[in-house]
């Protein structure tokens, strides 16, 4: 099976200590490895304000974990670790690959035509510079 | 982008109706490049005599008032320029596409500010310029960022 990349952010009660959090990550990054998935990234972003209201809370503690899954029921496993988890108050998971996939291939075209435009000759200063060759494409077959 | 068109084009109604068939179909293929609109739009004004070329546009700047009040809160970009000859908008450009983004990033809610009303709303295209392919990308991070408290549903509490 294709591997699919994800974001996972989860949101704590502000009041937590960095210890519950600690070992809350800890028993999430057994289950990916468990389920032959990987951590690529495991950010904290501390203790900011919230746009809004979550359960009473105008803070949150922001935890980012960015996965590797191959097994379909990961992510699975660990919503539902999060929503059974007292300490955390919202979390949210994004199927990035396919984003990702996009954006590489819009890179690729756009490093294609970049490599493409200087042998076009002058292109890049308009209609004028654009013009040029070809005139000069049909003096040359005259 | 159909909307404004309309708007304007409608003080001019009850004496041409003719333009605005012609118009409408037109708008709808322009649609995703707002650029050669204040080009068509300018020949019909000119043509038509002066005494009511000054009306329409006299209406039509009324009714403009309020969307660009919201353009100043947002962007600045619409700066609406009106000559002798009749009215036309600076040429709006896709902030993405100058920054040659493929991807907008939810994570970063300051970027994404910029791009909602006081009150929350996604800012239209039409105030901001962005191509309807970065619309959408934008949308879409907005409504994610939205989901984990990173940015407001409505506005200030």
């Amino acid at each position: 099976m294709d591997e699919r990349l994800y974001d996972m952010i989860f949101i704590c009660r502000p009041a937590t200590p960095e210890e519950e959090i600690d070992k809350l990550l800890a028993t999430l990054e057994h289950t990916v490895e468990e389920r032959a998935g990987k951590v690529e990234k495991k950010e904290k972003w501390g203790a900011r304000k919230m746009a809004y209201r979550v359960h009473r809370h105008r803070e949150g503690y922001y935890v980012l974990l960015v996965l590797r899954a191959t097994q379909g029921d990961m992510v699975h496993e660990l919503e539902r670790r999060l929503k059974v988890s007292d300490i955390v108050i919202k979390y949210m998971t994004v199927r990035l690959d396919e984003d990702m996939k996009r954006q590489k291939r819009l890179a690729q075209r756009r490093e294609k035509k970049a490599s493409r435009r200087p042998r076009a000759g002058g292109r890049t200063h308009g209609h004028g510079g654009g013009e040029q060759p070809a005139a000069a494409a049909a003096q040359a077959q005259q | 982008m159909a909307d404004e068109t309309q708007k304007e084009t409608h003080p001019e109604q009850p004496r041409s109706p003719e333009p605005r068939p012609q118009d409408q179909p037109r708008a709808a293929e322009a649609a995703p490049a707002p650029a050669p609109r204040p080009a068509e739009s300018r020949p019909p004004e000119g043509g038509r005599p002066p005494r009511e070329g000054r009306g329409g546009e006299g209406r039509g700047g009324e009714g403009r008032g309020p969307r660009e009040g919201g353009a100043g809160a947002g962007g600045a970009r619409e700066g609406g320029k009106r000559g002798r000859r009749g009215f036309y908008r600076k040429k709006k450009v896709c902030r993405f596409c100058v920054d040659r983004v493929d991807y907008i990033d939810y994570k970063k809610p300051e970027q994404l500010m910029t791009f909602i009303q006081e009150r929350g709303k996604i800012m239209p295209r039409r105030i901001t310029g962005t191509c309807s392919r970065h619309q959408r990308w934008l949308a879409e991070a907005i409504k994610r960022a939205r989901n984990i408290a990173l940015m407001p549903f409505g506005g200030a509490r």
